[in-house]
């Protein structure tokens, strides 16, 4: 099974030639563009979901596709997270590549048991004699004044549950290159998407294509002073952050971890070997947050290059509030406060 | 005696108000004025929240227009304040309907500190403890199996309280819609299920969302009767959901109603475009044609007791002066601060959460001293 994984079904997935100029899209073009180029590439790509047929989607990330490729790629399904997923589980262990949208990553709680017990350990019960390569897109994050039930960052629950790999973007040339290769790739794959920056997130992608290779993290700017760790919604945060530290005559290095699992972990110690301070950011409730997994990992491994207590900006451990949204989530000031704290231990 | 399984909804008054059977006695002009008003205050409401969401003064609103029958003819078939009422989040007209007060809807809405959700909810997911209107989960179908378990509890407590559960079509397709009429069959709870069949979740109509003929059908996989109602018809939404709430209210067990009905405008401010999109404006007309609050003016002038012209602006007039009024009450009250962040997560302030409160009460208050946190 796994060497048909790259035929190319259909040469030339729009941009195939290489010859063509980079543009700067946003995030979601990132994801719209993955999916076209991935449906034209391969025929066993398929693409389903609530509202992801005529309607685009309701953040417009399938928008036109149906149109393009016909009903039978690309199609609305009833509303029932469990069948969306249980169903990708059956057509991904037929030989299909399902790509399967969750509306908000909130709603993947029906389907859960599906992703667990079904996606995540398929190929391991079986002992290999049967995979599960399906691909749920989803939608996650704050910052869009959705409440509780439209906001919340569950990576923690799908990074726990071994078998499954899960990525987070947080630019358009990531999103692109790291979709492509999810849905090239032969395990089950929770996207999330922040949907925050789905039009925030500008930036150049090549016009020829490209992956993004799973499990390797982005030095988004190098730096001696700190590391300045996190991924999705909270990067361009990190950024200001350490624009304002720069000010100071802080030199912070950035690093995107953009994969949870596997992720980066040469890339993140190389860093803290050299800067001997860590901060991790994330928004997601502290108290189980995957970065308490890259915390143990530095201390233990890096711990003699510490200088300083590794830092966690995180969520607070409360649903997440509709009104004091911007409370909650970490911000500029708070991460650069953090920071500060490393650097004055 | 009203019959389950029925092939064509269950209506009283056809569309151009001229009655199709003997109206119940019940409906006496005084009282079918009552039920316009009442109509017809829900729908100005929707209509000024569409404003106030064009102003920026809220961020969410899902419309009820066209489903007004449903909604104040549910109401209006139970106890209110006695019955338990497990809503979908589409349901601020059955809240008004029920006596909880638009200023606290307001409130809610606008998330100032009138709100008793505290602003913690996003806006239009209410919850009313006088009337036992639980918190509105916007998780579609959550509410299904806790509903079953209040019923099972009313029983179990032998009260001869109801429990009642709303939802859109869509709902039907998740799991744990079935999973909550399966418990409350197999328990014969005193649960009343109300499907809002309103055709459309989101963009994916009810032919795409089920091989069911319609929903009603589904109750008899789950041991009990489902009874199709024309959800327009405000006078057979009443006598068909009081007749099954009463038969639930006498031990019968649990009971579906289906009420067919159709949202006119979009399914939220987050699709606007809904006519564009996905659906025919010839389908819109169409059903703009069957409106329910048309057909109760209808049937009053069929009576002889048609609604003048100026009643029914004064009665317009008298919302939007309403909601102006309220709205400035609830904004006055200010907005919630950031202590609502850690209160209600639980019963008593755990020492890990009393510690993230000290770091964001240092840093609020560094921010109002001017500095940098
Ligand atoms: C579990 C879950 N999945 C998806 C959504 C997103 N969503 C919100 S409303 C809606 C459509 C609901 O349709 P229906 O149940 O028919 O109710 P209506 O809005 O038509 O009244 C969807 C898919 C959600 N809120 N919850």
């Amino acid at each position: 099974m796994t060497a048909t994984q790259d035929a190319v079904r259909a040469p030339g997935a729009g941009q195939g030639g290489g010859e063509a100029e980079p543009r700067t899209i946003n995030l979601i073009q990132g994801v719209t563009e993955a999916l076209a180029e991935e449906l034209a590439r391969d025929e066993r790509v398929v693409l389903f979901g609530e509202d992801v047929g005529a309607r685009g989607g309701v953040f417009m990330a399938t928008a036109g596709l149906q149109e393009r490729f016909g009903k039978h790629r690309v199609f609305d399904t009833p509303l029932s997270e469990a069948s969306i997923v249980g169903a990708a589980v059956g057509m991904a262990v037929r030989g299909l590549r399902p790509v399967a949208e969750i509306q908000f990553a909130d709603y993947m709680g029906p389907g859960f048991d599906q992703i667990i017990s079904q996606a995540a350990k398929m190929r391991y019960r079986s002992g290999g004699q049967f995979t599960a390569p399906l691909v749920i897109r989803t939608p996650s994050g704050g910052g869009v004044k959705g409440g509780h039930h439209h906001s919340q960052s569950p990576e923690a629950y799908y990074a726990h549950t071994p078998g499954l790999k899960v990525l987070m973007p947080s630019t358009p040339y990531d999103a692109k290159g790291l979709l492509k290769a999810a849905i090239r790739g032969d395990d089950p794959v929770i996207f999330f998407e922040p949907k925050r920056l789905y039009r925030a997130a500008r930036g150049e992608v090549p016009g020829h294509d490209f992956t993004v290779r799973i499990g390797e993290a982005a030095v988004r700017r190098e730096g001696s002073d700190l590391s300045l760790i996190g991924y999705g919604g909270v990067m361009p945060d990190l950024e200001k952050a350490a624009d304002a530290l720069a000010a100071e005559g802080v030199s912070v290095e950035v690093i995107d971890l953009r994969s949870l699992v596997p992720w980066d972990r040469e890339k993140v110690l190389a860093s803290v070997e050299k800067t001997g301070r860590a901060v991790l950011v994330s928004e997601a409730p502290r108290t189980a947050n995957f970065m308490g997994e890259v915390a143990y990992v530095i201390q233990e491994q890096a711990f003699d290059s510490l200088l300083a207590p590794v830092v966690q900006v995180a969520g607070f451990d409360t649903p997440y509030p509709y009104v004091q949204d911007k409370v909650y989530l970490p911000g500029p000031n708070r991460v650069a406060a953090a920071c500060v704290r490393a650097l004055n231990y | 005696m009203i019959q389950p399984f029925t092939s064509q909804p269950i209506r009283y008054v056809a569309e151009d108000g001229v009655p199709l059977r003997p109206l119940p006695p019940s409906f006496t002009p005084e009282r079918l004025r009552d039920l316009h008003a009442q109509m017809l205050r829900a729908r100005e409401f929707d209509r000024k929240l569409i404003t106030l969401l064009r102003q920026g003064r809220t961020t969410f609103y899902a419309q009820s227009s066209g489903m007004e029958a449903t909604q104040v003819g549910l109401a209006r078939s139970i106890r209110v304040g006695h019955d338990w009422v497990w809503p979908y989040y589409r349901d601020h007209t059955l809240g008004l309907a029920m006596g909880v007060p638009m200023f606290e809807l307001l409130s809610q809405c606008l998330g100032t500190n009138s709100d008793t959700s505290r602003g913690r909810q996003m806006p239009h997911h209410f919850a009313a403890r006088a009337q036992n209107f639980v918190s509105i989960s916007s998780s579609i179908a959550s509410q299904v199996p806790p509903a079953a378990g209040n019923a099972m509890a009313q029983k179990y407590l032998g009260t001869d309280e109801i429990t009642v559960t709303t939802f859109g079509d869509g709902a039907t397709s998740e799991g744990d819609w079935h999973a909550g009429l399966n418990m409350a069959g197999a328990a014969q709870a005193p649960c009343l299920f109300v499907c809002e069949n309103n055709q459309w979740a989101i963009s994916t109509n009810l032919k795409a969302q089920t091989a069911s003929e319609n929903i009603h059908i589904k109750a008899k996989a789950y041991g009990m009767p489902g009874f199709y109602v024309d959800g327009n018809d405000i006078v057979a939404v009443i006598e068909v959901c009081t007749h099954a709430a009463e038969w639930v209210r006498a031990g019968n067990g649990p009971a579906l109603v289906e009420c067919l009905t159709y949202r006119v405008g979009s399914h939220s401010n987050a699709d606007a475009d809904a006519e564009k999109s996905y659906r025919t404006r010839e389908e819109v007309q169409e059903w703009l044609g069957r409106d329910p609050i048309a057909r109760v003016e209808a049937l009053l002038a069929h009576l002889g007791h048609p609604v003048d012209s100026a009643e029914r602006a004064e009665l317009i007039a008298r919302t939007h002066r309403e909601v102006d009024e309220e709205v400035r009450r609830a904004e006055a009250t200010g907005q919630p601060d950031w202590r609502i962040v850690f209160e209600d997560v639980y019963a008593d302030l755990p020492p890990h959460l009393r510690e993230q409160e000290r770091e964001l009460r240092a840093e609020q208050t560094a921010a109002q001293n001017g500095g940098r946190a």
